[in-house]
């Protein structure tokens, strides 16, 4: 594969944000750097996090590299016209502290196309209600890393849908305590078990739903 | 009775000086510290290896030193014996008494971390085989020049500012006292901790009823949650913590 493909997948930022750069100067399309590398290298990362090839120290340099490539190649997209994958506002639920995990995902979204808003951690329902409005958001998505603060999922969800906003945008669930049944019983449209298949779902979601 | 104890190590000191008032006769066995890192299937994994280990001809029940920890007790199974388990959601909470004074403190203290003798001497004592995997999956545990060490300078340095970034959103760290201590000299650690973290101190009264009736088959239902053979645990994420569910 490519130079930036392998960039990514060694979590190298240098080489990748260089890969892009030379490709953006040959010619190559800002939209085809994304979907025809990024992308697929997103993907064998996650692969390799799922058979446990690689862990949390790997996926976070792999999107550190795959955020350098895309600083450069984001201006590109913006010209050319290109839509985002959809639009996410994500955060850590209120009473929560704990963002790394948010932060690999907020990553791995980016790198696969999509435009975030972090709203960072221990966030509010009311301001989640306000990000989906203010960013037309047609994804959310939710973090917790304590059982104890798995309730403010619940509350962000009766908020959302309190708005009249679940048309508009979908919800997914993660966090380590976090399971599938929780997801189903607080009514969440999604649940990812880790980050590696977040934009797999995040890209389900938004096709299912709404358009943006 | 005879009763097995299954405890965090982390609460070594509390259930020894509960156990050793106990009117019945308590069998401890103490798993490693941060079992709950390894995610909640590993943890329960562990757990259930450890409660089936019990003889059921020579205990009448297996009472567990955890509380809902992060999932890791969802799904355990009661095979031959009861099982008995606090309603709590962290060790924390079982500290503080119960969960009602935790989950008020906690909603009033956003961005504290808690000390306890336990999280301060048996800091960095998990048997090598669950540290090395815990550090491996989550990067958690590792020093700034492992990681230079593994990953290079650059991203070195990157990874451990972003496992270690989440402690810029604490702002306090509260000391647990239950009167066990010795000295005061836990307390000066943690005091010591909060002045190099740059942290506001508190040091939080302890409440040792949670533990002294568990050992003592006090088992109200309000407080404990009693796993028949043949049920499970199953989360509730209200305000009873967790329920028993018929293993269909």
């Amino acid at each position: 594969m490519s130079d930036l493909y392998e960039a990514i997948l060694n979590g190298n930022a240098p080489a990748a944000a260089e890969a892009a750069r030379k490709a953006l100067e040959g010619g190559t399309a800002a939209l085809e750097l994304v979907q025809g590398h990024m992308v697929p290298a997103m993907d064998e990362v996650g692969r390799r996090f799922e058979c446990e090839d690689y862990f949390v120290p790997e996926l976070l340099l792999a999107a550190r590299a795959m955020k350098a490539a895309l600083a450069l190649i984001r201006p590109h997209l913006a010209s050319s016209g290109a839509q985002p994958a959809g639009r996410v506002v994500i955060g850590t639920v209120k009473g929560d502290l704990h963002d790394i995990g948010k932060n690999i995902v907020a990553s791995m979204l980016e790198g696969g196309g999509f435009e975030i808003t972090d709203l960072g951690a221990d966030v509010a329902p009311e301001k989640f209600v306000d990000a989906v409005r203010a960013h037309r958001a047609n994804l959310v998505c939710l973090s917790a890393l304590l059982t104890v603060t798995m309730s403010s999922m619940k509350t962000t969800i009766e908020a959302l849908t309190a708005a009249g906003l679940r048309g508009q945008a979908k919800i997914m669930v993660g966090g380590a305590p976090v399971t599938q049944r929780f997801a189903d019983e607080i009514g969440a449209d999604g649940y990812g078990e880790n980050a590696a298949v977040a934009v797999a779902l995040a890209r389900k979601l938004v096709t299912a739903g709404a358009p943006a | 009775m005879r009763l097995k104890l299954i405890s965090c190590e982390v609460l070594y000191r509390e259930m020894c000086a509960a156990v050793a008032r106990s009117p019945h006769q308590v069998d401890i066995e103490f798993l490693p510290k941060g079992l709950h890192d390894l995610g909640g299937s590993s943890m329960r994994a562990r757990l259930q290896e450890a409660a089936d280990r019990v003889d059921p001809t020579q205990y009448e029940a297996v009472l567990l030193g955890y509380a809902l920890c992060g999932n890791g007790v969802a799904g355990l199974v009661s095979h031959a014996l009861p099982l008995v388990i606090p309603r709590a959601h962290d060790c924390i909470a079982l500290l503080m008494g119960g969960r009602n004074r935790y989950q008020s403190y906690f909603e009033n203290h956003p961005g504290v971390y808690f000390r306890s003798t336990g999280w301060l001497e048996r800091g960095e004592n998990l048997d090598q085989a669950t540290l090395g995997v815990v550090r491996d999956k989550t990067g958690a545990g590792y020093t700034l020049e492992d990681l230079i060490a593994r990953y290079g300078e650059d991203n070195g340095r990157y990874l451990f500012e972003q496992f270690n970034g989440y402690q810029r959103n604490y702002r306090q760290l509260a000391y647990i006292a239950t009167g066990l201590e010795p000295d005061g000299s836990f307390e000066q650690r943690a005091r010591e901790e909060a002045t190099r973290r740059g942290w506001q101190f508190e040091t939080i009264r302890g409440d040792l009823r949670l533990f002294e009736r568990l050992v003592a088959g006090d088992w109200d239902e309000s407080d404990f949650l009693v796993v028949p053979p043949g049920w499970r645990v199953k989360p509730t994420y209200d305000a009873g913590i967790i329920e028993k569910e018929q293993v269909p």
